[in-house]
Order: structure tokens, then sequence, then C-alpha cells
């Protein structure tokens, strides 16, 4: 279990990052999860579907509950258009991962889970709905405006 | 479920193009997509751009620590049990304190009756106060539907 869930960290503080709009907030609740998911390691089922969407759930509800309780003041795009680059990366790439972080600031927090859920972290629909929860039903049709938006943001911020 | 020719000749496709595009449409409504984008250059074009954006959302790095630095990071996990075991001290030896205090100030003969009744009542709905705030938040904590979350 230790193994996958140093896996999923990354992807789960990216998915943090997105809700709360802070990288180091991101990272304790990241750690937060960790804890709780290793002090009960019986909590998870795996009748009841993969490893992978739960845990993330389990991140972005102690997100929520971070956010009840620190209530950021907004967020924070340097936090999101930074993130921890290898000396040896191509400065295209850079330009391009800013120009996607920036695009992806300005749109509402949930436009911004449900984009980083499919698209970075490629889960399936019925997945994205068990982490979001959400109707299985509803998700093509936000994430359908989460991409349209992020299309309008990034012709919006090129020109 | 919609037409096929309705789709073909007269709508675009909205939210199926996405769908069509993660794979998640049925064999049915695949096809339909399949024709209405045949014949449509508008959502060839919207088709062709929400792919590219998923690409390089998808290249780019959001999260920014490796596999190595989560790992030390849930072997850090003893600094929170620490802190845990800190506070469980802390608050023993603070009701053990101030419990002597109560017995100290009540046994105390040169106090009058009347003050000790006084003062009793003040602390004691203090106390009160205090016990109705932490239940508050204990259920609060125990109904809260974003903890210990199993799906």
């Amino acid at each position: 279990m230790r193994q996958e869930l140093a896996q999923l960290g990354n992807g789960a503080h990216a998915l943090a990052i997105q809700i709360l709009g802070n990288r180091e907030d991101a990272a304790d609740a990241v750690h937060d999860a960790y804890a709780t998911v290793l002090s009960r390691p019986g909590a998870y089922d795996s009748a009841r579907g993969a490893f992978k969407p739960w845990f993330l759930r389990v991140v972005r509800n102690r997100c929520i509950d971070l956010l009840r309780r620190r209530r950021p003041s907004g967020v924070d795009i340097d936090s999101l258009s930074h993130p921890g680059v290898a000396p040896d990366q191509r400065v295209e790439e850079l330009q391009r991962d800013v120009a996607v972080h920036a695009a992806l600031a300005a749109l509402a927090p949930d436009q911004r889970q449900i984009l980083v859920l499919r698209d970075y972290l490629d889960l399936a629909y019925a997945e994205i709905a068990a982490v979001l929860d959400i109707a299985p039903g509803t998700v093509m049709s936000r994430l359908h405006r989460a991409r349209l938006a992020l299309k309008q943001q990034m012709e919006q911020n090129h020109a | 479920m919609h037409d096929a020719s309705r789709i073909h000749s007269n709508e675009h496709v909205g939210e199926r193009l996405s769908g069509y595009l993660d794979g998640e449409l049925t064999q049915q409504d695949c096809q339909r997509v399949d024709l209405h984008l045949a014949d449509c250059a508008e959502c060839r074009g919207l088709l062709n751009e929400l792919q590219v954006l998923r690409e390089r959302l998808g290249q780019s790095t959001i999260g920014g620590r490796n596999e190595q630095e989560w790992r030390e990071s849930m072997d850090d996990l003893g600094v929170t049990l620490s802190r845990g075991i800190g506070w469980v001290l802390l608050l023993a030896a603070a009701v053990i304190i101030v419990g002597t205090l109560v017995v100290l100030f009540l046994t105390d003969p040169g106090v009058p009756g009347g003050w000790k009744f006084l003062i009793g009542l003040f602390y004691t709905g203090l106390l009160i106060l205090f016990v109705s705030v932490l239940r508050q938040r204990w259920i609060e904590h125990k109904t809260d539907k974003y903890k210990d979350v199993e799906i």
C-alpha cells in the first residue's frame, strides 16, 4: 500500500492544488490523507472500487475540510504555475506549462478539479463521479463545459 | 437518446464530443458522432482543439514532487503521532493542575463560604459553556461528511 500511495502522491498533490490554490497547503492535505489511510488500512474495500479514486476522494475531502478552516484569500497563480522544475526541462515545455496553469487558475475550482482528474490523472468518468461525489451522468457535460472554458481562457490569455 | 438523422443534419454533438474524445460513449452514440463529424467541419475543428488541450494538460507538470519525496512524507507521519501524544500529555497535566487548584481553593479556611459559592458559580458557568461548545464541535466532527470517507 505504501508503494501505491507514494505513486499517487503527485497526482493527489495536483488535485489538492486545484482545490486549495496553494502548493504547501496541498502538500499538507496529502500528508494528512496518508496519515488517515495508513492509520486505518482496513478502511479501503477493494470490492467497492479501485484504490486510486478512493484515495483521491480522501484527499479531496481533506482539502475541503482544510478549506473550511483556513479560507484562503484566493488562488495563488504563482503556486500553480511554477511546479518543481527539473533543470534540464526545455524552455518550450516550461512555456507550455505556464500557459496551461495560468488558464487553469482562472477557472472555477470545480472545473479545475474535473479537468485534472480526467486529463492529468486519466480517470474514467465513473471514477471521476466517485471522487467528486456527483452523478455519473453529469460528468460528461461538466467536463465538456470545463474544457470549453479552458480553451476560451487559453485563447484570451494568448490574445 | 437522440435521433441519428437529427444529430447528423441539424445539431452539433455538444458534450458528446468530450465523451467521444475520451472513449466514454456507447458504440451507437460513437457511430452517431462519427456520422456528424463526417459532415461538420466546425465540430471536427473543435474536436482537434480539445484533443490538443487534453494532451497539453496531460503532459504538463502540476504536482512537482517525485515519488521519493512522497515516500519521505509518509515516513514523517511519526511527527503527527508525537504531536498527538504531546496534546494528550498537555491536557492531562492541565486537568491535574486545575483540579488541584480547585481543591486548594475550596478547602482554604481563609476564604469566606459566600465568596467560595459565588466564585464557584462563576467558574461552573464557564465550565458549562466550555463543555457545551466542546460537545457541539464533537458532534460536528462525528457527523462531518468529509471525514473517514469510504466509497
